[in-house]
């Protein structure tokens, strides 16, 4: 039954697109079985790689008269199964739509296709004296449609916010097929602020219109080393509480440091438990005033260096930027998590994780955006180690619900995607996932964008929501649940 | 009206006070809690009985009146901060809080929501949200929507639900708070709201200065705009018509003085003070009020279009949202089928430009408010799931929804 | 293939900007995460397909993503494992079968480039029925340099003034032959740095070409005719000019199981070691220094040339944008594939003429090939030089 529509669907795509652009060969197909969270896999039924919006459109309504399910990738380094392809469905490939269509400097924004990475955004300006704001760990290469899908943020989300903060408008291509402008300036819902972070969930964007920053006139970037981590997440309270709001305060612990090390030789102050790097920006005299501050606050550091030009600055951001792939260093595989929680609520879970790590004998090396307490904790096994995988697992989930029970949430920029589905009930009542899959039913009412994430079980979007009339066959036979 | 007040929650009848856009509702009812709140709504439900949430009722006026409007839901009891984490920046409050309470608590820890409400008094947490209007310093720290990280809300069926939380860094799931924000209670009522907070700014500078043409009005943006000193507002006044502009900048910062003198040189004129223009951020008339959004470089343009409108003009340039009044005096002396005259061909000159014109308030019924909405349809979708009976704030907004 | 090498790779995709295929097609499959993955597949038991082969062909070798990974994916010695397996296991179509005989059995063999010397000229005129008969003669055609007055190298050259060390320096097949000046140069200005430069008659290939098309055993000939060489010379470092040949030699440990007695080190990161004694004359002229794959990923020489290049009074270093990413030359990459080098290639022409120099300066003469016949398709000359022969000019106190 799954087979067949696909087959006839296939066979439209290839009207639909150059012969080049439809990808069936098997070898071909399983390169894109998974994006930057290997743990989930699934070879997709076809790879689509549309140029342009018109073409996507195209194909969303062959998905649509088929009844087969799509799902859109950008460059595939979602680190939450977002993009995991559908056996029975379609992966519309972004990666090649990546021209910069506009750069508006006087109004200080720029109109890119979704395939264009973060950072070129950046580079396209730069030499003007502006920059895109957002800026996960994998700027260089991950893709605005990415970005916008997943809300990203990054380290310097503290003062500057998320991508939601920074999109002016996007031109999406909605589950049904439709090209429809979602724009900040139009009356109406926000369905641009609901649309981005949806994660594919509710449509794909072919055009997105960002807003540009100007650089600050000044930037310092201080790496502050403590001997334990207790240490480093005292200096960050006193910096929120003394009033200062940094572009960004990171931390890494020991093992993360040491990782960072292999990689990169970032050369951090040996012997460190923990080091803080923070960033000021802005306004020369603000800078200034702030960085003395930052100084007297930081002065239980056993070493503090400081760096406000450009190649220093990136030195000191070279280790922190490939902590998470360098830990493929140490370690032969890892869990990356994302959970949140309020700052001053950082010790507390810090010391509960190292007492998990210990219980279950598994590492956890921590990377994370502390001034805003979203953790990137790392937990390291070794996958040829029987049962090792089992209790890395145990241990992340526990992770996840220290996070939430101190109040914070289960992911702060990687998504839910497929890898944490499974946890949206832990952090949502069955009243909050009902009241925003109104939102998805109103986008999707076949369900076929993207399904099978963010959340926990499939739903069937009832014609009258709350009333239930009958019974359809796939809740009869257990695969879905009738909403 | 028994199915209500089987519910235990306080109800009044309703008075003439309470017309909502001239339509007068039965009853008013008072719940002081969520589950209150979502025993009217499951009341409501019953019956088939239409509701407008309500605040303070600064904004009540606003937007088309109601289709039908059986019960207020005056929101005035919940007006309690919920929990002010100061050390998380992080406070949660119920929507009938009015901003001014909610300032004076976070003043007393240092801390304040960049929010600016451009009323004097009375504007709650809920309808500030509930309208979305934007203040100042929107330029710097973003609308309604990005300051808000968590939002309680009750459906039209009384189902609670929530969304975001009590961090600031947070993906997890749909944003229903976006979806809640600016949706002029057609959705459901907003019931709690959590936002992120800033420290109180060390010191702040206001840079005044008067302009004679629109011409280096948008010069002296387009240098604000772009400059590396980082201004949180740059506000500008103008009664309309032959009168001088006056330009305001704010200034926040440990070193707002040096800065804002920078500023002033830059712009080559104008005072430093510390104190905000009378008008800073105010709507003052608001018995025929329109929003204009543009993208800002066509200021210059936008302020030449108004010219000659009879309007007041009042907003940020830099920002691209400027809102127009009409005086009493002047609303008037407008005819019906001149205002509507003025409106679209404000839209007329504003399209080429990238612009909107959106009418927040105006007694006549027949002029169109809202102009082309170009995801309407998706719109009309998401109200038919979340009020499918069409009983929240019916015809309050966009398309009729 | 190695498991474990490709077990290293956690698909994160910091390789993707830099890989030269990926930035033209956008595939998946055309980025090292995809070929890595493609080896995966291997390694568990899928055959070379004619469409997985095609993959690993259009890499370039470049190791770009080498030198981004975040991971330390050993890529390098992955794709040449990968190739080494491609030869073996795959059967490719005849007419590809033919060029690829023509290439091997010729340019590693400096005798037989000599005798294509004189029918250079003639292979210009050609290259648009070469092109008809077979793309990549075409391309081989179109590549073709016009070769400088040939310039035989004594044995030894003698330090000027006095003597600070003594280096064995490779010739090189391609360099040799179609860049003899380049040799000459390189001998010139090591002498005048002070070193006596010991040049073994009789050098052949160093291997490289062989190694990146997955030819071990050829390969393996070579090398070890290139140690015997040095080796009987009697130096224990030997200079190379070319990038290629150079990132091949510091591998001979590993093709062979045991390391060379001597140090291979690049003419840039040998003089920068040195530190400078000569004198610099004043060249006025402004410059844009390529990053040749094979210096600046798998040597990771870098900053050493620009530093070179930056202490030449009256010199204007530029940098061209996208500097990591490949010119689409890699050794005879623009050969088998010459669709997409001349693609990357001409992208490298509009970068290295956004800069506004008027030389164009590398360490490869593969790259110079390529990036010059990419500027003359799009009307724009500009004039090459390697990094020796501007410094050989600046030392000696000529105009270049």
């Amino acid at each position: 039954m799954v087979g067949k529509p696909l087959d006839e669907l296939t066979a439209a795509l290839h009207a639909l697109l150059p012969a080049d652009s439809v990808i069936t060969d098997p070898v071909r197909l399983r390169t894109y079985e998974c994006d930057g969270l290997t743990y989930h896999r699934a070879t997709p039924g076809v790879v689509v790689l549309p140029e342009t919006a018109e073409q996507i459109s195209g194909v969303v309504r062959a998905c649509n008269d088929f009844g087969v399910p799509f799902v859109a990738r950008g460059s595939g380094t979602g680190l939450s199964g977002g993009a995991l392809p559908r056996e029975d469905g379609v992966l519309i490939v972004t990666s090649k739509m990546r021209r910069v269509l506009e750069i508006d400097l006087p109004n200080h924004r720029a109109v890119v296709e979704p395939g264009v990475t973060n950072l070129a955004i950046t580079e396209a300006v730069r030499d003007q004296g502006y920059y895109y704001a957002p800026d996960p760990s994998s700027q260089q290469i991950c893709s605005i449609g990415g970005n916008v899908a997943e809300n990203s943020g990054g380290a310097h989300c503290l003062k500057y916010g998320f991508t939601v903060n920074h999109i002016e408008a996007c031109e999406i291509v909605t589950p049904d097929g439709d090209l429809v402008t979602l724009d900040r300036m139009d009356p109406g819902y926000d369905l641009l602020g609901a649309f981005i972070g949806s994660e594919g969930t509710l449509g794909i964007a072919t055009k997105i219109t960002v807003r540009l920053s100007r650089t600050p006139e000044s930037v310092i970037t201080v790496l502050a080393a403590y001997e334990s981590i207790e240490q480093g997440g005292q200096a960050v309270s006193a910096i929120i509480g003394a009033g200062i709001v940094p572009a960004a305060i990171e931390m890494m612990d020991a093992l993360s440091i040491e990782a960072a090390e292999a990689a990169v030789s970032c050369s951090y102050p040996e012997g460190a438990g923990a080091v803080l790097i923070v960033e000021l920006d802005g306004p020369v005299q603000e800078v200034v005033r702030q960085f003395e501050r930052l100084q007297e606050i930081c002065s239980g550091a056993f070493e503090l260096r400081v760096a406000d030009d450009p190649a220093e600055r990136a030195a000191i951001w070279r280790g922190r930027k490939s902590a998470f792939a360098a830990v493929g260093r140490i370690s032969p595989a890892y869990i990356v998590q994302d959970g949140v929680v309020p700052r001053t609520s950082l010790p507390k879970v810090l010391a509960a994780i190292d007492r998990l790590s210990q219980e279950y004998g598994i590492r956890v090396a921590n990377v994370f955006h502390a001034g805003d307490g979203n953790l990137h904790p790392l937990v390291l096994f070794d996958d040829a180690e029987p049962g090792a995988g089992e209790r890395a697992e145990a241990v992340s989930g526990a992770i996840l619900d220290l996070c939430i029970e101190h109040g914070g949430s289960i992911t702060g920029e990687h998504g839910v995607g497929a890898d944490k589905a499974k946890y949206m009930p832990k952090m949502f009542s069955a009243d909050d996932l009902d009241t925003m899959q109104l939102v998805r039913c109103a986008f999707d009412p076949k369900n076929l964008s993207n399904p099978g994430k963010i959340f926990p079980t499939p739903r069937l979007c009832g014609e009258v929501p709350g009333v239930r009339k009958g019974v359809h066959p796939l809740v009869a036979s257990g695969q879905a649940e009738q909403f | 009206m028994e199915g209500l007040e089987k519910t235990g929650v306080t109800v009044r009848e309703a008075g003439p006070d309470d017309a909502v856009g001239g339509v007068r509702p039965s009853v008013v009812a008072l719940p002081e809690s969520v589950e209150e709140i979502s025993a009217v709504l499951r009341a409501c439900a019953e019956h088939d009985l239409a509701v407008v949430p309500a605040g303070g009722g600064t904004k009540l006026h606003w937007g088309p009146p109601p289709e039908r409007c059986d019960v207020l839901l005056d929101l005035c009891c919940l007006n309690e901060v919920i929990e002010h984490a100061a050390g998380d920046l992080v406070v949660k409050a119920q929507a009938g809080l009015t901003m001014d309470a909610l300032a004076d608590a976070l003043a007393a820890q240092g801390q304040e929501l960049a929010l600016d409400v451009p009323f004097a008094e009375g504007a709650t947490v809920g309808g500030t949200l509930a309208a979305a209007t934007a203040g100042p310093r929107a330029f710097r720290y973003g609308t309604a929507r990005d300051l808000l990280i968590g939002i309680t809300v009750v459906l039209p069926d009384g189902t609670v639900a929530k969304s975001g939380g009590r961090v600031v860094k947070n993906v997890a799931g749909y944003d229903l708070g976006k979806l809640f924000t600016g949706s002029y209670g057609t959705l459901g009522v907003i019931a709690e709201a959590t936002f992120r907070l800033h420290p109180l700014p060390a010191d702040r500078r206001y840079v005044v200065a008067g302009f004679a043409s629109h011409e280096r009005v948008q010069e002296a943006a387009a240098m604000l705009a772009a400059s590396q000193a980082e201004p949180s507002a740059v506000e500008l006044d103008w009664p309309g018509g032959d009168a001088p502009f006056t330009l305001a900048v704010l200034v926040e910062g440990s070193a707002a003085g040096q800065r804002a003198e920078a500023l002033r040189e830059a712009m080559g004129a104008g005072t430093v003070t510390d104190e905000a223009p009378a008008w800073w951020g105010l709507i003052t008339d608001d018995e025929v009020l329109l929003e204009l959004r543009f993208p800002p470089a066509r200021a210059g343009e936008v302020l030449e279009a108004v010219r000659g409108t009879g309007f007041a003009l009042r907003g940020s340039p830099v920002a691209g949202r400027v809102r127009l009044e009409l005086g009493a005096q002047l609303s008037g002396a407008m005819t019906a089928t001149g205002f509507a005259g003025v409106v679209s061909g404000l839209r007329e000159r504003l399209a080429p430009l990238g612009g909107r014109v959106t009418v927040l308030a105006a007694p006549d019924e027949s002029v169109d408010r809202w102009g082309p909405v170009s995801a309407l349809p998706l719109m009309r979708r998401v109200k038919e799931r979340f009020d499918p009976g069409r009983r929240m704030s019916p015809g309050r907004f966009v398309g009729g929804i | 293939m190695d498991p474990e090498l490709i077990n290293d790779c956690v698909h994160c995709g910091f390789c993707l900007p830099t890989c030269p295929t990926y930035v033209l097609w956008g595939e998946e499959m055309d980025s090292p995460r995809g070929r890595i993955h493609l080896m995966k597949q291997h390694v568990e038991g899928t055959p070379v397909t004619p469409e997985m082969a095609g993959h690993f062909d259009a890499c370039l070798g470049c190791m770009a993503c080498v030198t981004a990974c975040p991971s330390g994916v050993q890529y390098d010695q992955l794709i040449e494992q990968t190739r080494a397996e491609v030869e073996r296991v795959h059967v490719r179509d005849p007419r590809e079968r033919a060029v690829r005989e023509i290439v091997f059995s010729l340019f590693p063999y400096p005798r037989r480039l000599r005798l294509l010397r004189p029918g250079m000229w003639l292979a210009e005129r050609m290259a648009p029925f070469l092109e008809r008969v077979h793309p990549s003669l075409g391309a081989m055609a179109g590549l073709a340099p016009r070769v400088g007055r040939r310039q035989r190298l004594p044995r030894l050259v003698r330090a000027r003034g006095p003597r600070r060390a003594v280096v064995g320096m490779l010739t090189g097949c391609v360099q040799g032959e179609f860049f003899p000046q380049v040799n000459a140069a390189t001998a010139r200005v090591l002498a005048l740095e002070g070193c006596d430069v010991v040049i073994p008659p009789g050098q052949g290939c160093c291997g490289a070409l062989s190694v990146h098309s997955g030819r071990e055993e050829q390969a393996r000939r070579l090398a070890r005719r290139t140690i015997r060489t040095f080796t009987r010379a009697g130096v224990d470092t030997v200079v190379v000019n070319a990038a290629g040949c150079g990132s091949s030699m510091k591998e001979y440990g590993r093709l062979l199981g045991r390391e060379p007695g001597f140090r291979v080190l690049d003419l840039s990161e040998y003089l920068a070691e040195l530190g400078p004694v000569a004198d610099r004359h004043p060249l006025p002229v402004t410059v844009a220094y390529h990053d040749a794959c094979h210096l600046a990923h798998a040597q990771g020489i870098r900053a050493q040339p620009r530093e070179l290049l930056k202490a030449i009074p009256g010199l204007d270093l530029r940098e061209v944008p996208e500097s990591a990413i490949c010119c689409g030359s890699a050794g005879t990459y623009n050969i088998f594939q010459p669709e997409a080098a001349r693609d990357l290639g001409d992208r490298k022409a509009k970068s290295v003429a956004s800069t506004g120099a008027e030389l164009l300066v590398s360490a490869n003469p593969g790259c110079t090939m390529q990036i010059a016949a990419a500027m003359r398709r799009g009307g724009a000359e500009i004039r090459v030089a390697h990094t020796a022969e501007v410094l050989d000019a600046s030392l000696r106190g000529v105009s270049l």
